[in-house]
């Protein structure tokens, strides 16, 4: 029998009402894609709006302290114009949003290089370091997660569990800047094998990928195996046993994708953390990335650098999360219901 | 009283966890440093030694000194307050910020309450540490900064906890019932939802004071917080970086110490969660080898059952919980006809899903189960199952559940959920399968049985997604069909639907049905026979049409305590007192003495055996109803 | 005579645009002093917006609720009374029974301060609950205890009607007869005037006075209790009846044309034009032919005028089908 005599012999009724629930379902996706959008260009404006009132936030007349109290009067006017402060707000901000569009984000107040061109430079570091660990993140959690769960569901294994759990939970509470501080102490001061610091060759990208994603891979793995054995224990599993099909059948097939949607959200937070604590990472391993020119721009109080940062590091984190949630919506379809 | 009971074991239990342990005396250890810390050894920590600059570990200094000579040690004990303090100030921040606006958003109106929840929703995403730099630039380098910055970016995950939780307290039935007496606005504030959200808010800060912590030692790393002469932790471990080489234990000293602190936080905070949310439960193990009933074999019916299609004796299930071993099934028999249709009726918690799960095989880890005779079409289910086994099981024996959304894989086609049976089992293709799904799918009089094959379950409505679940069992040669509760998450008129369906399925397999239900006109439409359960046995065993002349007190007062359409008007319904025992505790003789009407002492010491009577049934009672009442 | 309570042509719409709901159809009900109406019907047929309607909890989007001629206040006391489904959710777990029942007498404010106390004790003895257990918890309760302990809050609120939803279908069986008794007994000593909602016909027949049946958002029957088990109008009050609790009845006392036997449920954000019941009707244009009307014409606007206020077009006993019902497992769409 073909599709057309099945559709056919249905009820009149029932076709156009199934028909109509087929579109409703395509519709609401439509809708939530758009609405996601939506908030991705609105949380995006917010952005733009809180890097340029920044500035304005500062108490006291920000030049001033970004200059010393020794700098003469005429340096301090010079930069308050050439930063347009004394401009009617409402021109400020339509001439920062100009500038955005148009490329031009300003002259860093100290190194007087443009910042398009310091962001340029440092910016593919930040990247690959985020890449890289977020990729061995993954590597080592799921792996990790997937086969904790199988051995220790049903109160199996209590001692592995127990130790597994124990290690994960001390390794992941410590921060990613102890973690370099002891990766750093074993393996560049007392074994010698690896580079201190910088961007010297390849071995100089391992510290600072392990410092980012032992951590973090821990901790995923425990929600992957949460997840996971969250999921063994509902009743479909149960279905696909009372199948008798292989316990391979059973775990990959029926478990895992359902263990996914949870993983992929929590697991688009803690890459957004990841990109934050690249910072501080970055600043000890003195990778040349974004992050030291971050914190040396907030001390020295470099304006236009800081907010470009502040704006590329909060575009990298609204970004992720669209991506996250547009994979969730295609994974899963019944996330965009629940959200709408 | 029992309530308070629970959460005491709950405490108990949460106590004999190691790691519950460590995190409560490591969270004691650090308060009190930080409260004492400056007062003993703030002296030490000042004093420079001239002779000693920049050493490494000794015994005089266990961490060694730093540049100006000044014992480590002492100074991260010193540092151990302000580090403390200034991460609790944070977090106070933050969370009274938070709950302010998370609570204005959840009493606010439709309008405001979207936008803030929108607002805090984009906020939130933004990981906390980037946050808090952030608000660094705008409140400046320094202590105070910091810890505005800090906490404001802490405000927004408060923000959102308050409002899910609020949101969840709200739709609960009692704030409604509380609105409808007319309870102001502030008093259900105050009297209903703020109680219910402390314990959650409290935990949740724990945990948050200690990621703070954290926070802040990194950035006093980064040079944004404490400024010099003042030093926390973050601060020396930044000073300590710089001699890593001459004296690593500089920067060690307080890196430990911001790990220890800040685990004892999020360790304390986890576990009271758990001991909140009564998760922290400790297993124990059933011992391998327990006899499966202290008292009696406790039927009579005859050993051997030929001609039958599933044979069960003195089947027994164990579980062990929190109050030891509990056997919520206990010497169960059972014996099917081929082609019969057997319905199991009891309350709640009674055993009836055990058994079915038992007989199937589908208990796991920690339930053990044990028969003296389990077999089914000829086979013995008991011990390992080989490969033969489960294909012959997964062709034969065909399972339906009662929520049928939650029994079908929300992830997979309808249609592949059917035709995966035929793939493992019958080694068809994939291709054939799904043909032969689409078939099933049809025979259960699923309207367009192809279209509905390739959407998924939640697509589906509840009677659909309950004939697919009759289908998958009509993929192979089922003989015999349990269902456990199949309707009882349907609408009446939709239930008949199903029942209708598993009739003919089995009119049209010849395949055995065992029903269970607590609904007694479910069973007897469509079953020829009853065992009626009751605390893990079977206290009688009546043709369907005798159930209104039921002998058992328990299957007469069940029968008697829900009107149907017969029941008259004027008369008052039977009710049952008491509840049914606890399964960790069960009375030495008749389980039923309790509540039963009839019971004597005879009752309350010795268990009734199972008593066949002449022509139909069994009785498991000392004093059964006799014919004349 | 004023009703205690009274629906006048309610209506209830969930959402916006297309995705929108009417839950609730232009519903016309009363509930005189002293009786008991049953409002039965499947889930999604509107009748836990009716009830939350009625205690303020559902905006309406049309129609009017009084209480005693009244209309419903805003703040202070309220007439309207409600015991909900779910035991576990129905008591605040930080408030002892005596806390619950005190905070329902101090809004009330019926009872002076000093002699609350006694009344808490009154109130248990009248649901048939041990005095000694105004002390407990919600957790330390039984599900049973619970909703009886509901009950007493709602009486405590003196109110002029009081809103049963499904409130024994999350009890154990063991317990529902008690629990019906408890209704009962209530009835017949205090004068009590009650909306008890159920998806359970018997349950309904049981306690209620009068019954009304709901389908999809709109009431298509009203009838006193023995009247319209005895002589039903509408058609889905038969299906209702032929499919309720009833021991000893077969299945095949129940079977439907095949033409109906297997049709889903409709969708509510779609409902069936005219007789929102059409496609499923066994007396409806599937079967009897000639019956294009049921599918054009909604039969509503009419029902006052028909026995037991039937929303149909053919109300009354069901037609001589053409032939038995053939018993066949193969579906319709097989041919
Ligand atoms: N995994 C488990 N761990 C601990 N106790 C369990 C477990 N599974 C079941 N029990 C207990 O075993 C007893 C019987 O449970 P079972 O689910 O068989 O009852 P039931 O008759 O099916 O009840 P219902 O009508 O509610 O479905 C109950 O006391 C239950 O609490
Ligand atoms: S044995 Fe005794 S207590 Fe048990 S059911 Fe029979 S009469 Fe009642
Ligand atoms: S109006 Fe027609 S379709 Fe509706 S109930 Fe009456 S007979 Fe059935
Ligand atoms: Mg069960």
């Amino acid at each position: 029998m073909t599709a057309t005599t099945d559709t056919h012999a249905a009820a009149p009724h029932l076709g156009t009402g199934a028909r109509a629930r087929n579109t409703w379902a395509t519709r609401t996706w439509t809708r939530y894609v758009v609405r996601r959008l939506g908030v991705f260009a609105l949380s995006l404006w917010m952005l733009v709006t809180f890097a340029f009132a920044m500035i304005h936030l500062i108490p006291g007349d920000p030049v001033r302290a970004a200059l010393g109290v020794n700098a003469s009067p005429e340096l301090v006017a010079a930069r308050r114009a050439e930063l347009h402060l004394d401009e009617p707000l409402l021109s400020q901000y339509v001439r920062y949003l100009g500038g955005l569009v148009s490329g031009d984000w300003g002259v860093s107040l100290q190194s007087r290089l443009p910042v398009t061109q310091v962001i340029a430079e440092r910016l593919p570091n930040t990247l690959l370091l985020a890449g890289l660990t977020f990729v061995v993140t993954l590597l080592i959690a799921l792996p990790i997660g997937t086969g904790m769960a199988v051995l220790t569901q049903h109160g199996r294994h209590r001692l592995l569990e127990l130790g597994y759990t124990g290690i994960a939970m001390v390794v992941s509470a410590v921060p990613e800047f102890l973690m370099g501080v002891v990766l750093v102490y074993v393996f560049a001061v007392r074994m010698e094998v690896l580079p201190i610091a910088g961007n010297a060759g390849p071995g100089s990208v391992i510290l600072p990928v392990a410092a980012l994603s032992l951590g973090s891979a821990l901790a995923l793995s425990r929600i992957v195996r949460v997840e996971l054995l969250s999921v063994l224990g509902r009743d479909f599993v149960r279905t696909a046993r009372a199948k008798r099909l292989r316990p391979r059948r059973v775990y990959l097939r029926h478990a895992l994708p359902n263990a996914l949607t949870a993983t992929i959200t929590l697991g688009g937070l803690l890459l957004s953390g990841l990109i934050a604590s690249t910072v501080i990472v970055e600043s000890i391993f003195a990778w040349p990335g974004l992050g030291p020119t971050m914190v040396s721009s907030i001390i020295t109080k470099d304006y236009p650098l800081m907010q470009a940062i502040v704006l590329i590091y909060g575009a990298m984190v609204l970004s992720i999360n669209l991506v996250v949630d547009m994979v969730l919506s295609v994974l899963d379809p019944r996330s965009t219901i629940r959200e709408a | 009283m029992p309530g308070s009971g629970g959460a005491g074991r709950r405490v108990s239990d949460t106590l004999r966890n190691p790691l519950a342990v460590a995190a409560l005396l490591a969270g004691t250890l650090v308060l009190g440093t930080a409260l004492l810390g400056p007062v003993i050894w703030g002296e030490a920590a000042e004093t420079n030694d001239f002779t000693s600059l920049d050493q490494p570990a000794s015994a005089a200094h266990p961490f060694g000194t730093d540049k100006l000579g000044r014992d480590i040690l002492a100074r991260v004990l010193v540092a151990a307050r302000l580090s403390i303090g200034l991460a609790v100030a944070a977090t106070a921040i933050g969370m009274v910020l938070g709950v302010l606006v998370g609570a204005v958003a959840s009493m606010s109106g439709r309008r405001l309450r979207r936008f803030l929840a929108m607002m805090i929703g984009i906020a939130v995403a933004f990981p906390g540490l980037l946050l808090a730099l952030f608000f660094a630039v705008i409140f400046g380098v320094g202590p105070r900064g910091a810890v505005l910055a800090l906490g404001f970016a802490m405000a927004p995950g408060f923000a959102r906890l308050t409002q899910t939780l609020a949101a969840s307290v709200t739709s609960q039935d009692y704030v409604s019932a509380a609105r409808a007496l007319g309870v102001s606005r502030v008093r259900i504030l105050v009297r209903h939802v703020l109680p219910n959200l402390a314990e959650p808010l409290i935990v949740n800060g724990t945990v948050a004071a200690g990621s703070a912590l954290l926070a802040f030692a990194g950035l006093s790393y980064l040079g944004l917080g404490v400024q010099p002469p003042a030093y926390d932790w973050g601060r020396m471990l930044s000073e300590g970086l710089n001699s890593i080489y001459t004296n690593p234990s500089a920067a060690l000293g307080p890196a430990l110490a911001i790990v220890v602190s800040g685990l004892a936080f999020n360790f304390a905070g986890e576990f009271a969660a758990q001991t909140v949310g009564g998760r922290a439960r400790v297993h124990r193990k059933v011992p391998a080898h327990v006899p499966a009933d202290a008292g009696p074999r406790l039927s009579t019916s005859s050993d051997d059952a030929p001609g039958t299609v599933l044979s069960v004796r003195d089947l027994t299930v164990r579980i062990p919980t929190a109050d030891g071993l509990i056997r919520p099934v206990r010497g169960v028999d059972l014996d099917l006809a081929p082609g019969e249709a057997v319905g199991v009726l009891g309350e709640s918690g009674s055993g009836k899903s055990l058994t079915a799960l038992a007989i199937s095989r589908l208990t796991h880890d920690p339930v053990r189960v044990d028969a003296q005779r389990l077999t089914f079409d000829g086979m013995d289910l008991r011990g390992r199952l080989g490969a033969t086994e489960r294909t012959r099981l997964g062709t034969s024996l065909s399972m339906v559940f009662q929520d049928p959304m939650s029994s079908l894989n929300p992830t997979m086609r309808a249609g592949d959920q059917l035709a995966e049976v035929a793939t493992e089992h019958q080694g068809s293709s994939w291709r054939d399968a799904r043909a032969r799904a689409v078939e099933r799918l049809r025979a259960v009089r699923m309207s367009a049985a192809e279209r509905r094959s390739r959407q998924l379950p939640h697509e589906l409505s509840g009677g659909m997604r309950q004939r697919v679940m009759i289908a998958m069992g009509l993929m192979g040669d089922p003989r015999l069909i349990i269902a456990d509760e199949p309707t009882t998450a349907l609408d009446v008129t939709v239930q008949q639907q199903v029942l209708e369906v598993i009739q003919s399925t089995r009119e049209r397999t010849g395949a055995a049905l065992l029903l269970i239900s607590h609904d007694i006109s479910v069973v007897s439409s469509i079953c020829d026979r009853v065992l009626v359960m009751y605390a893990g046995r079977v206290v009688e065993d009546l043709p369907v049409a005798d159930l209104e002349r039921a002998r058992h007190p328990y299957t007469r007062a069940l029968v008697e305590a829900v009107p149907t359409m017969q029941t008259p008007r004027d008369e008052r319904l039977s009710s049952i007192p008491g509840r049914p025992p606890d399964p960790a505790a069960l009375p030495t003789g008749c389980p039923f003495a309790p509540r039963c009407p009839r019971a004597d002492t005879t009752c309350t010491i010795e268990p009734p055996l199972v008593r066949y009577a002449a022509g139909s049934g069994a009785v498991a009672c000392h004093h059964p109803v006799e014919e004349t009442s | 005579m004023t009703a205690a309570l009274d629906f006048r042509d309610v209506t209830v719409t969930y959402g916006t645009g297309a995705q929108a709901v009417r839950a609730v159809d232009g519903v016309s009900l009363q509930v005189p002093a002293g009786s008991v109406v049953g409002l039965v019907g499947e889930s999604g047929s509107g009748k836990s917006t009716l009830a939350r309607a009625a205690i303020g909890m559902a905006p309406l989007t049309g129609g009017s609720i009084t209480a005693s001629g009244r209309p419903l206040p805003r703040r202070g006391r309220r007439p309207v009374q409600m015991v909900f489904q779910d035991p576990v959710a129905a008591l605040d777990p930080r408030m002892s029974v005596r806390a619950s029942l005190t905070e329902a007498l101090g809004v009330a404010g019926a009872v002076p301060r000093r002699e609350r106390e006694a009344e808490v004790m009154r109130l248990l003895e009248l649901v048939h609950l041990d005095p000694g257990l105004a002390g407990r918890m919600p957790a330390a309760l039984s599900g049973g205890q619970r909703q009886r302990v509901s009950v007493a809050r709602a009486i405590a609120a003196r109110p002029e009607v009081i809103i049963a939803d499904e409130i024994t279908s999350a009890l154990d069986v063991s317990v529902q007869g008690a629990m019906l008794n408890l209704i009962r007994d209530l009835r017949a000593e205090m004068d009590l005037s009650m909306l008890f909602i159920s998806h359970n016909l018997a349950v309904v027949c049981y306690v209620c006075d009068v019954v009304a049946v709901m389908y999809l958002g709109k009431i298509v029957e009203v009838g006193p209790t023995a009247q319209l088990v005895a002589d039903p109008q509408h058609p889905y009050t038969r299906l209702l009846l032929s499919t309720a609790p009833r021991v000893g009845a077969s299945l095949a006392d129940s079977s439907l044309p095949p033409q109906v036997q297997d049709t889903e449920p409709a969708d509510p954000h779609a409902p069936p034009t005219g007789c929102r019941f059409h496609p499923r009707c066994p007396q409806g244009p599937a079967v009897v032919a000639g019956r294009e009307i049921c599918a054009q014409q909604d039969p509503a606007p009419g029902a006052r005028d028909r026995p037991h206020q039937a929303a149909c077009w053919f109300p009354g006993g069901p037609v001589d089908l053409p032939s038995p019902r053939p018993r066949d497992p193969q579906p319709a769409e097989a041919t």
